[in-house]
């Protein structure tokens, strides 16, 4: 079926007049993409985006969303929901064109209650004004993740996001009382009301996570904390990996929540240790990172600056945040040729870290909340520390840490400019299986790239593994493939272990491919869902791994 | 005589025929392939019980229930009766999975544990007990339903504010969807691949699949369990103490505020005042932890104009919670679930209405959580006998409009716009409606 674009706009306008409809090449261009990496290997050649779509609309009213569902579902056109377009997973691509809706106009706090500890929100509000406005009122979300500036309340619920808080506060997915969602066929449906108390499947959770296949997020009903009495972060030391997994474990089984949980491996250490995140000057990343919050107020800072465009080798370095007068062997290995041979490089950076960083593996703890019960439970977590044999760093690093906390996503670009690229592979498993998870994987990636990892979001049964990997190739098509068989070897590792394939990032395109092997026959459950929200196929398609329709529409 | 050689025990009667006959002697002759005669029992006409021994046996009773269009009713340990109406003209297989009742796999290590779905709550709490881990801070009497049942059918009592609502330490599940096909969810603490899909299975009393076992989260058994009772100036002032000490993150192991009425059908004269209001608590974990909760609830209760009270009244509380003793008085017959900020209003709204119909009504709120609690009250004449009959009507339904208008959820509530997409998941999952038909939705 063929689009006519100037019907498809008639009917847009219809909906939205004519102000908040564009079938310009400039914005097609842009909603065509979000910051999956490996998108970024086109744009770095200048390419045009492909797939795009054929119009973008700003809806302002849930009223409007269902109204340009039905439009686009009369005209057989998808429809691909937006939010920040901080996506690391390729989830807004309109693989089959269509009509992309920015909810970023739906930004009400409709009511912040109290007595419920229950706000309202549209899903276009940005992730610092949500927080900013309800510090002001003395309650938080607690939901900070590190694209907290980039991105919106509607894609976190959309992709089952998690904030560098979760440890105390959860992932996203587990502080929501209500949505309000937009179904395929138009429809709006409200899944609010205490599951425990209704029958029938649980709709809210059905629906978190779904990106954009099954409905569109207008508003949530999303659990808020009271602001932070007290607000406890040091740094800690452990001998390895191994030790320093074994206590979080321990403290986590105990009933303990501390806010954040992060340990750094070896390299992810190392690395940090001169100046990537927790150190005590960087002269080399300071001007693009984000700055500290706001210390009066308690909320967050504004908006960091773009950061300066920057070439040549030494971008990869300077991610890696080595400053100058840090050791000159290791900056020389971090050059793009010796990117080109990652396993010498992360057996070469592994013997350096382990010579320099002979102190071992470091921990940034932290635990905020009512000030009572959080300093009694700080005492039993620094206890549990110790029996573990781990060192107390003091305050410092947790301060650092704090600080700057949002940094580490700006200083990618860098990286992409000097030609190399940078991403992360977040998984998951209990505890059992954790270790297990993290070899594998590293194993897997490090046949193709530089990798380091941390362990954050801890559970009671389980850890996630944060993996950051940095590789190079000599052009586009090259940098695609050792892109694709990093991805297809670390996430068939996860699945080989018992892991999943995605802790918080979500799915997209990037992770499609490998949604059969997660879910094996439950995956039937998805399909069925995905034909009882959507019938006609037309929300996001090809996103979730849920197969495409047969599209043959003229690109625009 | 065997099952197969009654296929339509009870039905048609001698000399008349059963057009049914040759299809049910095919299903069963299908099923004695599969199971045991013993395990196959005939109930009434055209329905049978079925004890398959394994998740396999599951599978195959499923498919084979599916080729012969026959209805598919799960039963728990049942602690429900079976429904037998709403099937129309299908066989019925009441499907009893009280074979399944082991433990598959303890992992001590992640605190989790793999059970089959016939397993009792209660037989799960004797394999846990001496390794010193538990299922978690629920009431022990929801323990005696199975482990299947428990997830697949919602009740406002299987939540505790320090672990959450039951299906929260469901990790995964197995189950056999309409087609035969046995699906598991993958095991990890959280993920972001999709919608949750063991959510689909969790209360949906077997409409969309089989629950033949679980991934649970256990806890480790606290250090120390603490017990404290205060009196409140009122219903009002107890559900402000407990708030309060909520928000300074409080976590109890077990709170109940007894209204004056119920604590003297309880504890008899003496212990309150008319007006004031009884509670209960039991805080549970680290012991610095266990006492830092108890404290903060006496501080909040201290903060709201209440006073300590004689610690027995809470140990006899917990006492006759984990035994099985009943307690003096007519039991609850009303229950209605409300947020936070509606609890107040649903307990006085219910109170009054009932007070209005004529009837005594004496009444506890329990069961709190993020999502609030649940106001349990008993109907009672003037000597605090439970109301019986066209008085008992009376009250009730005074009770349930002053509920509903209130904000409240009573039990079986459902959100019924959501019905046409539950009714659309149905027909793609099971195309022929075998799998419990009539529930949740017709």
């Amino acid at each position: 079926m063929a689009i006519d674009p100037d019907r498809l706009r008639r009917e847009l306008e219809a909906v939205v007049g004519p102000r908040r409809v564009s079938m310009r090449a400039a914005d097609l261009d842009t909603y065509a993409q979000d910051m999956w990496p490996r998108l970024l290997f086109a744009r770095r050649d200048g390419a045009p985006p492909s797939p795009r779509g054929h119009a973008v609309v700003w809806p302002e009213t849930v009223r409007e969303v269902a109204a340009v569902v039905k439009a686009a579902r009369g005209l057989g056109v998808p429809i691909i929901p937006y939010g920040g377009g901080s996506g690391v997973c390729g989830g807004v691509v309109p693989v089959h064109g269509g009509v992309t809706l920015d909810l970023k106009r739906m930004t009400a706090l409709r009511a912040v209650r109290a007595d419920e500890l229950i706000c309202d929100v549209e899903g276009g509000l940005s992730g610092e004004r949500f927080e900013r406005e309800l510090a002001r009122r003395g309650f938080t979300f607690g939901h900070f993740p590190s694209s907290i500036y980039c991105s919106t309340v509607g894609g976190w619920l959309a992709t089952r996001a998690a904030g560098q808080l979760s440890t105390k506060y959860g992932k996203v997915e587990d502080r929501v009382a209500g949505l309000t969602v937009v179904t395929g066929t138009g429809e709006v449906i409200d899944t609010d009301g205490p599951a425990r108390a209704l029958g029938g499947p649980n709709w809210t959770q059905l629906l978190l996570g779904s990106e954009g296949t099954l409905g569109i997020i207008t508003s949530a009903r999303l659990r808020l904390s009271p602001a932070p009495q007290l607000k406890l972060y040091r740094g800690f030391e452990v001998d390895s990996v191994a030790a320093g997994t074994e206590a979080i474990r321990r403290i986590l089984q105990r009933g303990l929540r501390p806010a954040v949980v992060r340990l750094y491996d070896e390299l992810d250490t190392f690395v940090n240790s001169l100046g990537g995140g927790h150190a005590e000057h960087d002269d080399a990343a300071g001007p693009h990172r984000a700055p500290a919050p706001e210390p009066g107020t308690g909320a967050l800072p504004h908006l960091p600056s773009a950061p300066r465009p920057d070439t040549g080798d030494g971008a990869v370095a300077r991610f890696l945040a080595l400053g100058k007068r840090k050791v000159a062997g290791l900056r020389r290995e971090l050059t793009s040729a010796a990117l080109a041979r990652p396993r010498l490089v992360n057996g070469v950076i592994g013997a350096i870290a382990e010579k320099v960083a002979r102190k071992g593996c470091r921990m940034v703890i932290g635990l905020e909340g009512a000030r009572i019960r959080t300093e009694i439970e700080a005492a039993l977590v620094y206890a549990e520390l110790e029996r573990a044999g781990a060192r107390d760093m003091g305050e410092e690093p947790g301060r650092a840490w704090l600080a700057h906390r949002y940094a580490v996503s700006y200083r990618m670009s860098p990286v992409f400019r000097s030609g190399a690229f940078v991403d992360t592979m977040e998984v998951a498993a209990s505890w059992a299986q954790l270790l297990d998870l993290y070899h594998s994987v590293r194993e897997a990636i490090g046949r193709h790239a530089v990798v380091m990892a941390h362990f954050s979001h801890a559970y009671p049964d389980g850890c996630s593994i944060y993996f950051t990997f940095i590789g190079q190739a000599d052009d586009r098509a090259g940098s695609e493939r050792l892109y694709d068989a990093i991805w297809r070897d670390g996430l068939e590792a996860a699945s080989r272990v018992g892991g999943t394939i995605s802790h918080h990032h979500g799915v997209g395109l990037l992770k499609g491919p490998h949604m059969r092997s997660e879910h094996r026959e439950a995956f039937a459950i998805l399909a069925g869902l995905k034909r009882a929200l959507d019938p006609d196929d037309l929300m996001n398609p090809g996103k979730l791994g849920l197969a495409a329709p047969r599209w043959t529409g003229a690109r625009p | 005589m065997t099952a197969v050689d009654a296929p339509s025990a009870g039905g048609g009667g001698p000399g008349v025929p059963d057009p049914h006959d040759a299809a049910d002697r095919a299903l069963l002759a299908a099923l004695a392939a599969v199971i045991d005669d013993d395990h196959i029992v005939p109930l009434a006409a055209r329905a049978w019980r079925v004890e398959p021994g394994a998740a396999g046996e599951v599978a195959e009773v499923v498919r084979l229930a599916n080729e012969h269009r026959a209805a598919l009713l799960p039963v728990g340990a049942g602690t429900r009766a079976p429904r037998l109406k709403g099937t129309g003209e299908r066989a019925r297989l009441h499907l009893a999975l009280t074979r399944l009742d082991q433990v598959v796999h303890l992992d001590e290590t992640s605190l989790l544990c793999h059970v089959q779905a016939g397993l009792t709550g209660s037989g799960l709490e004797r394999v846990l007990t001496p390794r010193g881990l538990s299922l978690g801070d629920y009431p022990p009497s929801i323990l005696g339903s199975t482990i299947g049942g428990l997830i697949a059918v919602r009740t406002p009592g299987k939540s505790s504010a320090r672990h959450g609502f039951l299906e929260d330490a469901v990790v995964g599940v197995s189950a056999v969807l309409a087609d035969g096909r046995t699906i598991h969810t993958r095991i990890a603490p959280r993920r972001a691949t999709g919608p949750d899909l063991a959510r689909a299975l969790c209360g949906s009393e077997g409409t969309l699949g089989v629950i033949t076992g679980a991934v649970l989260r256990v806890h480790q058994r606290p250090d120390s369990r603490l017990l404290a009772a205060f009196v409140l100036p009122s219903m009002d002032a107890a559900l402000a103490a407990v708030y309060l000490a909520l928000r300074e993150e409080a976590t109890p192991a077990g709170l109940r505020l007894l209204d004056a009425e119920d604590a003297r059908s309880w504890y008899g004269d003496g212990v309150l005042a008319p007006g004031e209001a009884l509670m209960v608590a039991a805080t549970a974990g680290a012991t610095d932890l266990a006492a830092c909760d108890r404290d903060l609830i006496a501080s909040a209760v201290a903060a709201e104009g209440g006073r300590a009270a004689d610690v027995a009244l809470a140990e006899q509380w917990w006492k006759r919670r984990h035994s099985s003793e009943s307690w003096p008085g007519p039991p609850p017959t009303f229950q209605v679930t409300a947020t936070p900020g509606r609890l107040r209003g649903a307990y006085h709204a219910v109170c009054g209405a009932a007070r209005n119909a004529g009837g005594f009504p004496r009444g506890h709120i329990s069961r709190f959580d993020a999502d609030g609690a649940v106001v349990f009250v008993a109907f009672c004449d003037g000597d605090g006998a439970p109301l019986t009959g066209a008085a008992a009507e009376r009250v009730r339904d005074a009770a349930i409009a002053a509920a509903r208008a209130a904000g409240g959820w009573l039990p079986g509530a459902r959100a019924l716009a959501l019905d046409p997409y539950l009714i659309a998941l149905r027909a793609q999952l099971d195309p022929h409606g075998i799998m419990n038909p009539g529930a949740l939705v017709a």
